[in-house]
């Protein structure tokens, strides 16, 4: 078995800088979301966990050892990149010869802004433990206009199912992300306006 | 109106107020004079609330909707940035990311004290203004002020109130320093033409501390196209406005909303004009 001749194909994990989301690091390496991530043709889970849940991960990792070894998964993990995520998420985009991947984050809105903005395939998950459970608001409202899959952290092996069938929507056209949402008129137009500046 | 309202509801309490200070005790209505110095100390609050509203009602967005002076575009133009904490600050760089440099030429930004993140950001933001504008060959200038936090994470509610008072302060103070003098700040307004925020706690702060310089009218801020404000709320609200968002919704000229179902929550106040981000 070589794995080297396959392509890449990079899951890649988040969990955000400012509260630890263990839940989701546990949600990921289990025994069934990793046979999916199998099955859909996933060759490395990659998960930034944050300040506080390295020992966390290890032990994760290390419970779900054997059956990582038998799907052939490679698993890398890291606290945190101070020059930010963007070069994780675009080797998950496939941006250097991989199969395109998917990207898991949780529901902050900062990460899923630079997310969308690389176009990344996006699953959100958000951290229902957070005041008044705020990212689920942003998380639904996001999948109800096709662009993220909303994830559930006791079903994320649906999720990943379901981010395969937007993927070949996305490359319909007109793509999703259009419509609606483009600047009609940004916010230095309205502050031009205010001050009444005139050619 | 309302303040006319509450003006003419306010007359019959001065009449009988007036009424019971003015008998003498053989009057048909006589009060022992310790009671009239109840009485004397509450007119005196009801004038001081009247005379307040009264002159609110021609600060409040409402009464200068129309209130822009046209300005050729290259002229004196001051426009201040509110900064807040990490997400605040990405979403505000984020908005800016087509500022007219030219026409907004000196522009002050506030970011709260600790948060050397937004600074930095603020700093490396000013350096792509710079960039652009060099390429154009406009120029455009700025200052950073820190001002400290209203309330720390995990800060005690007893003490909350003097550190607002304390951030308070230097917003006042921020605000009345105007542009560092320089020969690109030659006749660049004191004040703000217009400050810009997208809601965090220190953005309320700064609002309170424009409503106090305007209401005493400190070196003319009060005056045509100065001071005037936006809001955005954060895209991140997508069914409620934030804490900062219902303090401040009919105190700032303009605001902004980044998703259309959040529209009925600002009560026809708010505008829509897709995501700003």
């Amino acid at each position: 078995m070589s794995r080297h001749s396959q392509t890449k194909k990079l899951c890649f994990v988040t969990v955000g800088a400012t509260a630890s989301f263990d839940r989701l690091i546990d949600s990921v390496i289990s025994p069934k979301v990793l046979k999916t991530l199998k099955e859909l043709g996933y060759t490395d889970v990659t998960i930034q966990y944050g300040d506080y849940s390295k020992s966390f991960f290890e032990s994760v990792v290390k419970a779900n050892s054997s059956t990582i070894s038998e799907l052939g998964l490679t698993i890398t993990g890291f606290d945190f990149r101070s020059y930010g995520l963007e070069d994780d998420m675009l080797d998950a985009k496939g941006e250097w010869g991989n199969a395109e991947g998917v990207v898991i984050t949780h529901g902050g809105s900062g990460t899923v802004l630079d997310a969308l903005r690389l176009s990344v395939q996006l699953i959100v998950v958000p951290n229902s433990t957070l005041l008044d459970n705020h990212q689920a608001q942003l998380a639904e409202a996001l999948e109800g206009q096709g662009y993220v899959v909303y994830g559930n952290l006791n079903n994320l092996s649906a999720a990943l199912h379901e981010s395969e069938t937007l993927r070949q929507k996305h490359r319909t056209w007109p793509p999703v992300n259009s419509g609606t949402h483009r600047k009609a008129r940004g916010v230095p137009g309205i502050v031009g306006d205010e001050t009444g500046l005139t050619e | 109106m309302q303040s006319r309202r509450f003006i003419i509801l306010s007359l019959p309490i001065y009449f009988c107020g007036l009424t019971v200070l003015l008998t003498n005790q053989n009057g048909l209505i006589s009060a022992p004079d310790r009671y009239k110095v109840f009485v004397f100390l509450f007119l005196l609050a009801l004038f001081l609330v009247n005379l307040i509203d009264l002159r609110l009602c021609y600060l409040l967005p409402s009464a200068r909707r129309d209130q822009i002076r046209p300005r050729r575009r290259g002229s004196p133009t001051h426009l201040l940035i509110v900064l807040g904490s990490g997400g605040h600050t990405a979403e505000m760089l984020a908005m800016l990311n087509e500022l007219d440099c030219k026409g907004l030429n000196f522009r002050t930004y506030i970011v709260s004290s600790g948060d050397a993140f937004s600074a930095r950001k603020a700093r490396e933001f000013e350096e792509g203004l710079a960039l652009r504008a060099a390429q154009n060959s406009e120029e455009g200038f700025y200052v950073i002020h820190t001002i400290p936090r209203a309330r720390r994470i995990h800060q005690s509610l007893l003490t909350t109130p003097f550190s607002c008072l304390w951030c308070l302060n230097s917003a006042l103070r921020i605000l009345s320093t105007g542009p560092p003098p320089s020969k690109n700040t030659q006749g660049h307004p004191r004040f703000p033409n217009v400050i810009l925020t997208n809601g965090p706690a220190t953005a309320v702060i700064v609002i309170l501390a424009s409503y106090i310089l305007r209401f005493f009218n400190i070196g003319s801020c009060n005056s045509v196209g100065s001071m005037r404000t936006i809001y955005v709320e954060s895209w991140a609200r997508v069914k409620q406005l934030s804490l900062s968002g219902r303090l401040l919704l009919r105190f700032v000229d303009r605001f902004l909303v980044q998703w259309e179902q959040l529209l009925p929550a600002t009560g026809g106040i708010g505008e829509y004009h897709g995501w700003l981000i």
